[in-house]
């Protein structure tokens, strides 16, 4: 089973191993994209938490899924890389460093420039597909989310998540 | 084995040919790229069918590339996969007929005479049908009892001529917003419709009935109430249907197809052969296959020596617009009205199908009005910006999403206009892109004539006097010359001249003996209708040409 578990390496690998954040051309450190994601997707929709949503567990399945483009897995992967830049030349911090006020702070900055307000689209739209997820995904399981907002869910629902 | 029917593309075109023909006792085999996903198989799982696309080709494996000419001529080209731009629309047993929402109104007379009735207009092809409506009327109804339509006939200034004085099935459940449409329709002198439905309301026809699942359109219906081509047609007949089974090339002497070669899910290619030949894989890969399947008889793609195959591509015109209902102007009642889920809008107007401007009579069209879309996943992401155009996040976003899919909801509408045909919209395949089939992609050469927004405006404005008649809020609308890639129609248009049409009126192609082309590539104009009822009809009718062609021997 070499093969296999060498795939499941490259999977995880693609989110665990850290990212150089550089400052001013200089080498400032090294940050975990996951980590800078999950931190954002709370800063941006910290109500999901409330409802028991597993936004974690919901970003690796997007970052491993069949059928997210490899542009899309980068450019997300890119985005944390960029935020953490931004907060380093702010605040000499990388984003997970920064108080939560800091990060609303670099929030609001990189959102005026085009990839900032993409990437921040791109994991709110994350966030809600966790939020509203069908349990089989296992990230929703008391789908609150869809009790939040009073939603009935459509019938059947998924036997399996497709992933 | 030589079959005496095959069959390339399972859906609404191809279908009805299947199911005739293989119940007439007649060989039929059906080549489908997709998967076969049965009633059980179909959930409303949001995440796979919306958000991933479940139903469709992953671009990088398969794309269009799309050459979109602007407005000052240049064009501009878009790889469909570096562009996010698809038109593939449901690769499955029973294609995308699956996954409509089943809007059925049948196209009127004057829309099979188009250039008689309204004359010619500059920079579009517009030509009448070498059919007439009478000949389509009993295959319009035919489609009404084998495939289901449900709806009650009210008379109208523009209602067409029927054999029957009612649908076979009655109209479905309907929500209570319907009643204010009917009284703001009659306060402005409007005709209001029931819309007619590809569902059946109750169990018939071997099939379940409307389980009002409030997940209809992109959807496939796990009752089997939808008139899908599957659920309605193949389920019900003996055809062979061979899944993932992409049809990469037409072989053939001067006269007659005598080969097609498919590939299989593993890449192994395959050969069928068969009497009769029928293509119907939806209008844009129809013409792709036909251009890319050259010979020495045939070097421009098979059929097309008279250089047709792929004009005039069409799609439908028009656009959307919508309109909010608010509970802060609602009594509790009707808020509870309004906040009803499952039960159905289906109300249209017609009253402009044709009208007067300037002294000036024009082609205008059909107008229905739905509920906006249940998905919650997108009706919260719809929620990022605030008034000023900023994205949001937050608190901020919190309190938006809950109060507007709360205590609001939308009520949108669809314009239906013709696409006019012209020289500039047509299908051809690229010189650089190829699939994972090694095979050049399709190309879609795009051009919207600039009446086709006219008239779409002219409609959509008329809507909008109605949600605002009913007190909707936040009315808007957009319409514009970007295609809708489920609507597609035209590029191999039928017709009495084999220098300007591809296939003769019995969908035959002009230069070959026993190739059809049944799916809407047949449309030389569109109506200004959804297009599925007059492709099962079509094909209804053309499977009696070929019953009739088979037993000649
Ligand atoms: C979300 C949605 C909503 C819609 N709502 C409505 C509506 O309300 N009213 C209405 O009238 N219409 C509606 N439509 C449109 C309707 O589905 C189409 O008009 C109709 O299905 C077209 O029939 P067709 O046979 O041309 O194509 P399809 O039904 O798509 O069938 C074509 C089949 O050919 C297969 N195929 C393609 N290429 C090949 C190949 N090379 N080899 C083998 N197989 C191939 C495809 O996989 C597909 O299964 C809707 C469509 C969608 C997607
Ligand atoms: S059960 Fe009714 S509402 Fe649901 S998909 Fe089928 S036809 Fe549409």
């Amino acid at each position: 089973m070499i093969l296999n578990s060498r795939r499941a390496f490259l999977k995880t690998s693609f989110l665990t191993t850290a990212v150089i954040v550089m400052s001013a051309g200089k080498l400032f450190g090294a940050v975990y994209p996951l980590d800078t994601m999950v931190i954002a997707a709370e800063d941006l929709f910290a109500h999901a938490k409330k409802l028991e949503v597993d936004v974690r567990a919901y970003l690796l399945i997007i970052l491993h899924h069949t059928r997210v483009t490899e542009e899309e897995k980068t450019s997300i992967r890119n985005g944390a890389q960029w935020l953490n830049e931004e907060a380093v030349a702010q605040y000499k911090k990388t984003y997970t460093q920064l108080s939560a006020d800091k990060r609303q702070e670099i929030l609001k900055i990189v959102s005026k420039e085009k990839w900032g307000e993409n990437w921040i689209y791109a994991l709110l739209s994350y966030v809600m597909e966790a939020t509203f997820s069908d349990k089989v995904y296992g990230v929703n399981k008391n789908e609150n989310g869809q009790k939040w907002l009073e939603f009935a869910a459509g019938m059947p629902r998924p036997k399996e998540p497709l992933l | 084995m030589m079959y005496d029917v095959c069959i390339i593309g399972s859906g609404a075109g191809g279908s009805p040919i299947a199911y005739e023909l293989s119940n007439a006792g007649f060989n039929v085999v059906v080549l489908e790229k997709g998967k076969n996903y049965k009633e059980e198989d179909f959930s409303k799982d949001e995440l796979g069918v919306s958000r991933r696309n479940m139903f469709t080709p992953l671009l990088k494996e398969e794309q269009h590339v799309i050459n979109q000419r602007e407005e000052d001529g240049s064009i501009t080209r878009y790889v469909g996969s570096e562009a996010e731009w698809s038109f593939w629309n449901g690769s499955m047993v029973g294609g995308s007929s699956n996954l409509m929402s089943g809007y059925f109104h049948r196209m009127k007379p004057n829309d099979f005479k188009l250039k008689s009735v309204y004359g010619e207009i500059e920079g579009a092809n517009v030509v009448d049908w070498p059919i007439s409506y009478e000949e389509l009327e009993p295959y319009y109804e035919k489609v009404e009892r084998v495939v289901g339509v449900s709806g009650n006939i009210t008379k109208h200034k523009f209602s067409e001529p029927r054999s029957t004085p009612n649908f076979p099935h009655a109209k479905l459940e309907e929500n209570g917003v319907t009643k204010w449409f009917d009284s703001a329709c009659a306060n402005l002198g409007f005709e209001s419709i029931p819309t007619p439905r590809a569902i059946l309301p109750h169990a018939t026809l071997n099939r379940n009935a409307c389980s009002y699942s409030n997940f209809c359109g992109s959807y496939g219906c796990a009752t089997g109430a939808k008139g899908s081509a599957r659920a309605a047609l193949l389920q019900k007949c003996k055809a062979e249907i061979i899944t993932e089974a992409f049809v990469y090339k037409l072989e053939s002497d001067e006269s007659k197809i005598t080969t097609v070669h498919y590939y299989d899910k593993n890449m192994q290619s395959h050969e069928v052969r068969a009497k009769i030949f029928v293509v119907a894989a939806q209008a844009i890969e129809s013409a792709r296959l036909l251009l890319n399947s050259k010979n020495i008889y045939f070097p421009h793609g098979i059929a097309n020596n008279s250089k047709e195959v792929g004009r005039n591509l069409i799609f439908s015109g028009g656009g959307s617009g919508q309109g909010r209902f608010k509970f802060e102007n609602l009594t509790k009642n009707q808020q509870i009205e309004l906040m009803q889920a499952g039960v159905f809008f289906n109300r249209s107007l017609q009253d402009w199908y044709d009208y007067e401007e300037s002294g000036k009579k024009y082609k205008g069209g059909t107008i229905d009005f739905l509920f906006e879309h249940a998905n919650i996943v997108s009706r919260a992401s719809r929620e990022f910006y605030n008034d000023e155009g900023d994205i949001i996040w937050g608190d901020a976003l919190r309190k938006k999403i809950h109060k507007t899919l709360t205590t609001s909801r939308v009520l949108s509408f669809e314009v239906f206009n013709d696409w006019l045909p012209s020289d500039e919209c047509f299908v051809s395949v690229d010189a650089e892109v190829e699939d994972k089939f090694h095979m050049p992609v399709g190309a879609i050469n795009l051009w919207g004539h600039p009446q086709d927004v006219k008239i779409g405006e002219y409609l959509a404005k008329k809507a909008t006097q109605v949600l605002k008649e009913m007190g909707a809020e936040e009315i808007s609308y957009s319409i514009s010359s970007a295609p809708p890639p489920n609507l597609v129609a035209g590029g191999c248009r039928f017709g009495d001249n084999p220098k300007t049409s591809v296939l003769d009126k019995n969908c035959k192609a002009h230069e070959l003996q026993n190739l059809y082309v049944t799916d809407a590539s047949f449309m030389p104009t569109g109506g200004s209708v959804p297009y599925t009822w007059t492709i099962y009809a079509n094909s209804f009718r053309v499977a009696d040409k070929i019953i009739e062609e088979l037993k000649k021997g």
